[in-house]
């Protein structure tokens, strides 16, 4: 019990560490992401002067970087979806350190999604209109009604799993810190004390939402999909589009996890909690869905391939072989088989091998979003020339920016809320130490991996 | 409770964590399942989603018509007799050259330009020219479709593009967002979006907007071919067909079946049945309702295989403050 | 003495045939005038499909067969006034030429036939006027998409569900924060 209560004693005083001292490399990396940011505030103030003509885009190439770098974001939620709620439900104990910055990264990917689209439009003063005269025929409005259903479905399985953390944060901290600090975990604590009636509420509401959060992700990314296929573009034309969209999803969101994780772990010193083994599962998660990417496009490819319609010549010479072979070439290689390859090998099957492959993975789907929106509007649709399209400073800048809001409010939420499940965490450290089962299950775990030391 | 059974509850709770309580949830607990499911009821009626209210309301008749998406539109233009024209266009190939023979750039689009102060680039009518399968080249003006299972309007979120009562499709620029998903959508190249400030001569800004008269091209919004509906209400032909030297273009009503290029009327069903009429792209089932008649431009003499048009300009000498110019 | 020989007789009978049979030939073509009946044809109704015969016999009231009789309808439309083709039709064996014609404006019209006269290349031309009642609208613009069954209530009822399940977990959250008057064990978290 004193080994238990010492360990516990540990977890607690390493998610209330980053509230208690904020060292300057953070100021200064906030400071950092903020230039970004503003930076790219100057350039959408140049785009709302003088109006879209200051992007690359034009009447026959009419969507490019914005839209591609939308359809990345709300790609990017699904880490939430998949770590939290399919592991909660399969009742994976792994997944209990990571869990809350799957959360994280699922609402903060989706705020900084949906102000892509914004960003794209070409009167955003009339945004509301979508609300006013909202045509539920059209694929935007389902856009619309899933992506604020899933950001306000992901706020709630963010926040309900939180709450115990949140008491703690309000008896541990409170007194020792300023006193909005106080004052917010107070109020988002609801009055949690733990007690028999609470931690019934509690069990029920997240059993309720993991559940319902996985038809709402996969109706999100589904018709985020329906943009693209519900027109009658060759490249676009697809059945596929929807299922092929939500492994992708689920594939960039596993990327960008691994990545999030990574740098939280060593910022925050969270290495007992997040190990090998996390990066190991999450990595193998990554090369099975890097196969079923693999498995869509070889569906895509071929079903268009071997009838060679109308327009497929075209698209197949444009992306395999002319102006987008080596953005495609480094999606498929380095951003599908790379994964594979490197949770084959031994060698390369540790944290920073698994880290490579994830910045692999998320730079190559972008890639894949951006060449799926260009090249699908290149196609040419009467007897003109086709168009090429090149993104201008303006959209670069937003682009960085969009990166840089996500990786601050990411910064920012780790400074105010604990990034560790605390509550859960324990649990699943107490029932692996209590069970009789823990040696045999400590026989079983998946030998260390090569070049990690032990910290 | 003694500490015990609290510690024993506890830790079924532990294991059945992930789970939904064992049973019903009734002791101090102020919610017992009738009005749960009481106040889920009330819940289900409060939280229906915004957007889609107003549509519910109309659909409901609660609501008012929905409110005219068109603000200066007049009403449809009619029969004698009082029925609904439907317009159409037939576009004889055999009689168009590309305007070749003028040696000028083509007159159709050179008209609906000047007429309408199309913002360049947007060639609304625009000739193509596409190889025929045999060899050599047919030159096509292709204008709005106006299809009448159009792609443009079933796609666009908020009914800034929608069909008329006549058949035609229109804009309304005072509602759009710009959103261009009806650009994606549009098989033909139709549309066209005003990336900046419209290059247009200053006078056309004086101009009364509607959608049946784009004048002037609102920054940030999308504009096309709208089959001159103000002028062909009160029976005047489209500046497009005015224009043609060769008489190559007709303009019709399907409704009472009659069409005219200026100079001869035809029946319009019969000179379609006649003629082998077809549309274009016909398989993706957008139901257009503008007919080809093929052809090369043989009944003003071209010969297949004399290739290309001259480049349309837009005559402008003076632009509007801050315009722009963008390429396609 | 006049004598009829037999050989001048039959000199002047193949005389006579011989111009019997350029007359009969040349009939037609000296014959300008072709016998035309056409008949009243009361009243159409747009929508409708109203028959025009029209019957062409030779001057000798033998039934022209096999000429062609253009239809023309008397129009005006976009500030052109002439005449539209509206119809072909070729006389049968009784020299009758009927064209199905299907009205589509109400009120009264004329319709012009013209025909060529075999073998003389004259065009001539008769009338016939029609009165057409009516006017239900043919054309209809079905403006979008219209799947059975898939209507806004669909949507509505899937997102009715679901708003009512968030909406239920908030109430479970209105239930944590009003059983915090409770006593409850002194460290958080339901594993304590």
């Amino acid at each position: 019990m004193a080994a238990v209560s010492e360990w516990e004693r540990r977890l607690e005083e390493t998610a209330l560490a980053p509230i208690r001292r904020t060292g300057p490399r953070f100021w200064a990396l906030v400071a950092a992401l903020l230039a970004v940011i503003g930076w790219g505030v100057y350039a959408y103030w140049v785009q709302i002067r003088d109006g879209l003509v200051v992007t690359g885009m034009r009447d026959r190439i009419s969507w490019g970087l914005y839209i591609a770098t939308f359809v990345f974001f709300i790609g990017i939620s699904h880490a939430g979806t998949l770590i939290s709620a399919i592991l909660r439900v399969s009742n994976a104990r792994w997944r209990t350190p990571v869990t809350r910055m799957a959360e994280f990264v699922t609402v903060v990917a989706l705020v900084c999604g949906a102000s892509f689209v914004i960003i794209d439009l070409g009167r955003p003063d009339r945004i509301l209109n979508v609300f006013i005269y909202g045509r539920w025929q059209s694929p935007i409005m389902w856009d619309v009604l899933a992506i604020t259903t899933y950001l306000t479905g992901s706020i709630t399985y963010l926040f309900v799993p939180m709450i115990p953390d949140l008491a703690l944060f309000r008896d541990r901290l409170g007194g020792h810190t300023s006193r909005w600090r106080g004052w917010l975990y107070r109020t988002l604590a609801i009055g949690w004390n733990g007690n028999a009636t609470q931690r019934r509420s509690l069990a029920s509401a997240i059993g309720v939402l993991m559940i319902l959060i996985i038809p709402i992700a996969v109706s999100v990314h589904t018709v985020v999909s329906w943009i693209f296929a519900m027109t009658m573009r060759v490249p676009w034309d697809s059945a596929l589009f929807g299922p092929f969209f939500v492994a992708g999803a689920i594939f960039s969101g596993i990327g960008i996890l691994i990545i999030v994780m990574a740098i939280l772990r060593r910022a925050y010193h969270l290495e007992e909690y997040v190990t090998e083994k996390h990066f190991l599962y999450l990595g193998y998660l990554m090369a099975a869905f890097a196969a079923i990417m693999i498995y869509a496009n070889i569906n895509e490819f071929m079903t268009h391939g071997y009838k060679l319609q109308e327009g497929v010549e075209f698209h197949f010479r444009q992306l395999f072989l002319a102006e987008f072979a080596p953005l495609f070439w480094f999606y498929l290689l380095g951003g599908l088989v790379s994964p594979i390859v490197i949770a084959l090998l031994p060698a390369t099957r540790s944290v920073r091998g698994f880290v490579l492959a994830a910045v692999l993975v998320t730079v190559a789907m972008w890639i894949e979003r951006y060449f799926i929106v260009v090249t699908g509007l290149r196609v040419p649709l009467m007897p003109y020339e086709p168009a090429s399209y090149t993104p201008t400073w303006v959209e670069w800048s937003l682009l960085a920016a969009g990166l840089a809001l996500f990786a601050l409010l990411i910064t920012l939420f780790s400074k105010v809320f604990p990034i560790i499940a605390v509550w859960e965490v324990a649990e699943d450290h107490e029932a692996t130490v209590a069970s009789p089962d823990t040696a045999r299950r400590a026989a079983l775990e998946p030998p260390k991996l090569e070049g990690e030391t032990a910290r | 409770m003694n500490d015990d059974t609290a510690k024993g509850a506890a830790a079924e709770q532990d294991r059945a964590c992930v789970e939904a309580p064992p049973h019903p949830v009734t002791d101090g607990s102020r919610f017992d399942r009738r009005r749960f499911l009481r106040v889920l009821g009330l819940g289900t009626l409060a939280v229906v989603p915004l957007p889609v209210l107003p549509e519910l309301l109309r659909q409901a008749g609660l609501a008012e018509a929905p409110p005219e998406p068109v603000r200066g539109q007049g009403e449809p233009a009619r029969m004698r007799d009082g029925r609904i024209r439907q317009w159409t266009m037939i576009i004889d190939l055999r009689a168009c050259d590309g305007c070749q023979s003028t040696g000028k750039p083509p007159r159709c689009t050179a008209a609906c330009v000047e007429g309408h102060f199309a913002p360049e680039p947007m060639e609304w009518i625009e000739v193509y020219e596409a190889e025929l399968p045999g060899g050599g080249t047919q030159f096509m003006p292709t204008p709005c479709q106006q299809c009448q299972n159009p792609p443009c309007v079933n796609v666009c979120p908020v009914g800034a593009t929608f069909s008329t009562p006549e058949g035609t499709v229109l804009i309304d620029q005072e509602r759009c967002i710009g959103c261009r998903i009806c650009m994606a959508a549009c098989p033909y190249d139709r549309r066209f979006f005003n990336w900046g400030n419209a290059p247009v001569p200053p006078e056309s800004l004086l101009a009364d907007y509607s959608p049946e008269h784009q004048i002037p091209a609102k920054k940030g919004t999308v504009m096309k071919c709208d089959f001159c509906p103000d002028m062909a209400r009160t029976g005047t032909l489209p500046y497009c067909v005015q224009g043609c030297p060769n008489d190559a273009i007709y303009y019709g009503d399907l409704e009472e079946d009659i069409a005219t290029n200026g100079r001869v009327l035809v029946a319009a069903s019969r000179f379609l049945s006649e003629n082998d009429a077809y549309r274009l792209k016909e398989d993706l089932g957008t139901e257009p309702r503008v007919y080809y008649i093929p052809g090369h431009g043989e009944a003003v003499g071209r010969d297949a295989f004399t290739p290309d048009r001259l480049p349309t300009e837009w005559p402008w000498m003076e632009r509007a403050d801050g315009a722009v110019t963008w390429q396609r | 003495m006049i004598t009829i020989t037999r050989r001048s007789a039959r000199i002047v009978a193949g005389l006579l045939a011989a111009g019997a049979i350029t007359v009969s030939l040349a009939g037609p073509a000296l014959a300008s005038h072709v016998l035309v009946q056409t008949t009243t044809l009361g009243e159409g109704t747009v929508g409708g499909t109203v028959n025009v015969p029209v019957t062409l016999q030779a001057a000798d009231g033998a039934p022209l067969q096999g000429t062609t009789v253009i239809f023309y309808l008397h129009a005006s439309f976009a500030g052109v006034e002439g005449e539209a083709e509206i119809g072909r039709a070729m006389t049968d064996e009784n020299g009758v030429a009927s064209l199905a014609y299907r009205p589509r404006l109400a009120g009264h019209h004329e319709i012009r036939m013209e025909f060529a006269a075999p073998a003389g290349g004259e065009v001539e031309v008769t009338s016939t006027a029609i009165d057409v009642t009516g006017g239900g609208q043919l054309y209809r613009s079905p403006a979008g998409v219209d799947v059975p069954g898939v209507g806004v209530e669909l949507l509505m009822v899937v997102l009715a569900i679901v708003w009512s399940i968030l909406f239920w977990v908030a109430l479970r959250l209105v239930a944590i924060a009003r059983g915090g008057g409770e006593v409850g064990t002194p460290e958080p978290g339901p594993g304590r």
